[in-house]
């Protein structure tokens, strides 16, 4: 079984009268606890795919299957439903909320469902990614790793099929990106979550499972277990 | 000690964070409603002190009737007989006080003497209160004089007066009644009516026992008076009092519309502050749109930074307000109490209701811009 499949995705977008392609017919598939890398050059349609992996954009052409449902063309509200119960996301800048404490970021994405466990849950996996004794301490007072696991909680807070991550290691140094990619490569193996990075970082591909390598909204080439 | 309240409505919380991230801005932004609600409050509170004031002067105005000769048809006097109309058409829980006036010479004790307007009244005790000495029942002889004439010739009870060179003693001194009344008899003298040769009344008060009574009185003595031919006119107090009621009205809305206008200032400055939070905070938008967040839970947070706002400008003004109501009552109407008179305490109601209403509009628009953002658009920065 597939967690997506996304068969011949193709996108277009209209600037100032011209049409540009930014993906041109791509084949994707992803299977659980698997860990894969999309590299390519900027420009290349990487976070046009990623977009549309992650239901925030809808592909001018193909099909999209999450967990064998046809997700191509639901609106808004069913696709952000979706992402919430199915998908997690990680980005380069962290994007936390500057006021709220780490176990609240954690939170915020079901902070407004009925749910008695919730925090009880932040905190067990800020603990997981070695955040436990970080709790409370508000996103300005964390380093640049610490915040990425923070966000790497965050995005595991829903139980997602999937999480995707926007150049994770793009704003850390070496060592600490190496922290965050086994993080990611642990969750990946222990809880059977399908994770895909997109990225320039050649050390990523020391991680994943598979590297796709985009170009002009091609994959020209996959690297096997690197 | 919030936390509960957290806990249920999670908006809350993040507004409150949010809010608090840029203080200066959010107090200044809150200041506005402070102002606007003061200015509404205390507006019309003062109006209502005003009102109160005037009409506490006017007193019970609203039940008084005056009945004088049409001197437009040729009636000079009112007759004997007019005056037995008018009771029985006042009915009998009126009282009626018809009233002589000419002009005599008046000398005081103290030797000066002027032409003074005498009045004549056939039954004093019904219509006025002594405020020195005791109003004979019937009054027969002596004199009654009001407040500011016994003040301005040192006049007590028992002291005399000459009227017409006939000396005279003063019997009481009257009370006065409230200061817009005909009948108010602070700079008048009164003589027993029967001790005057000429025979017409120049005027008749009815008093009646409510406004509504009077009215009534009213319609009834026109009716039974003027029924052949046009022979009295009769005025009604009560509504000259309605007719000041009215305009004092108009000016308090009038009052509370201006001021009004600085609540509308306000929530301008609240667009615009929650405007300047929607494009700085566009990514974090963006990401809670991206892990979920639908575009009523990103409406909801926004709306309910604007009504945070709203609710803080709109307590500390209220609060304000209430000082600054007891102030104006202290100062106009010297009963600090009246503050808390149920239409005061609408105003407070009703200006910290209009400053979380304009809030809220205000932040409609910024709410929807910002739930309205796509989030693949807000992510890109």
């Amino acid at each position: 079984m597939t967690v997506i499949d996304a068969r011949d995705l193709i996108k277009r977008y209209r600037t100032g009268g011209r049409t540009l392609e930014a993906l041109k017919g791509v084949d994707f598939a992803l299977e659980p606890g698997e860990f894969v890398s999309v590299m390519g050059p900027s420009g290349s349609g990487k976070t046009t795919l990623l977009n549309i992996l992650g239901l925030l954009a809808t592909p001018t052409e193909g099909q999209l299957l999450l967990e064998d449902r046809d997700v191509t063309d639901l609106n808004d509200r069913k696709r952000t439903l979706l992402r919430k119960r199915a998908i997690g996301f990680v980005f380069q800048h962290f994007y936390l909320l500057p006021t709220l404490s780490a176990v609240e970021n954690v939170e915020v994405p079901r902070l407004f469902d009925r749910d008695r466990g919730r925090e009880a849950r932040a905190r067990d996996l800020l603990t997981r990614v070695g955040l436990g004794d970080r709790l409370e301490h508000r996103p300005d007072q964390l380093s640049g790793g610490q915040k990425q696991r923070v966000a790497i909680a965050r995005s595991l807070i829903n139980d997602p099929k999937i999480v995707l991550a926007d150049e994770p290691t793009g704003s850390l140094d070496q060592e600490t990106g190496r922290q965050i990619l086994d993080e990611f490569r642990r969750i990946a193996d222990e809880q059977g979550v399908g994770i895909i990075a997109v990225t320039h970082d050649e050390l990523v591909n020391e991680y994943v499972d598979r590297t796709f390598h985009l170009v002009d909204g091609e994959f020209r080439w996959v690297t096997l277990d690197a | 000690m919030l936390d509960p309240l957290y806990r249920r409505f999670p908006a809350i919380l993040m507004a409150k964070r949010n809010l608090t991230r840029t203080k200066s801005r959010s107090v200044l932004a809150s200041l506005g409603i402070v102002i606007g609600v003061i200015a509404i409050a205390s507006l019309g509170m003062f109006g209502v002190a005003l009102e109160y004031s005037i009409s506490s002067q006017l007193g019970d105005l609203g039940n008084q009737v005056t009945v004088s000769p049409d001197q437009e048809a040729g009636v000079q006097k009112l007759t004997e007989r007019d005056i037995q109309k008018i009771r029985r058409a006042a009915g009998p829980t009126a009282s009626v006080s018809p009233v002589k006036q000419t002009v005599e010479r008046v000398t005081y004790d103290r030797g000066r003497s002027r032409n003074e307007l005498i009045y004549g009244i056939d039954d004093p005790a019904s219509v006025y209160n002594a405020s020195e000495g005791r109003i004979p029942d019937p009054f027969q002889s002596g004199v009654l004089v009001g407040e500011d004439v016994a003040e301005d010739e040192e006049l007590q009870p028992g002291n005399t007066i000459t009227v017409n060179g006939t000396s005279m003693r003063v019997r009481a001194v009257l009370g006065s009644t409230s200061s817009y009344s005909q009948l108010n008899p602070e700079n008048r003298i009164y003589l027993p009516v029967t001790s005057f040769e000429q025979r017409g009344y120049q005027q008749v008060y009815v008093t009646a026992e409510s406004g509504a009574a009077a009215n009534e009185s009213a319609m009834a003595i026109r009716e039974r008076l003027n029924g052949r031919e046009q022979r009295v006119v009769v005025q009604e107090l009560g509504s000259l009092v309605d007719q000041i009621n009215e305009t004092f009205q108009v000016v308090n809305t009038v009052l509370v519309g201006i001021a009004a206008i600085s609540l509308f200032v306000a929530g301008i400055s609240i667009l615009n502050v929650m405007l300047m939070s929607t494009v700085e905070r566009r990514e974090e938008i963006g990401v809670l749109r991206a892990v979920g967040y639908q575009k009523l839970d990103v409406l909801k947070v926004m709306l309910m930074e604007a009504t945070l706002l709203g609710v803080f400008g709109g307590v500390v003004g209220v609060f304000v307000s209430a000082f600054v109501g007891l102030a104006i009552n202290h100062y106009t109407v010297e009963d600090v109490t009246a503050t808390f008179r149920l239409i005061n305490l609408w105003y407070l109601l009703i200006a910290f209701a209009f400053a979380i209403v304009v809030s809220i509009l205000s932040g409609l628009y910024p709410a929807w811009k910002a739930a309205n953002e796509e989030p693949v658009d807000a992510l890109r920065g």
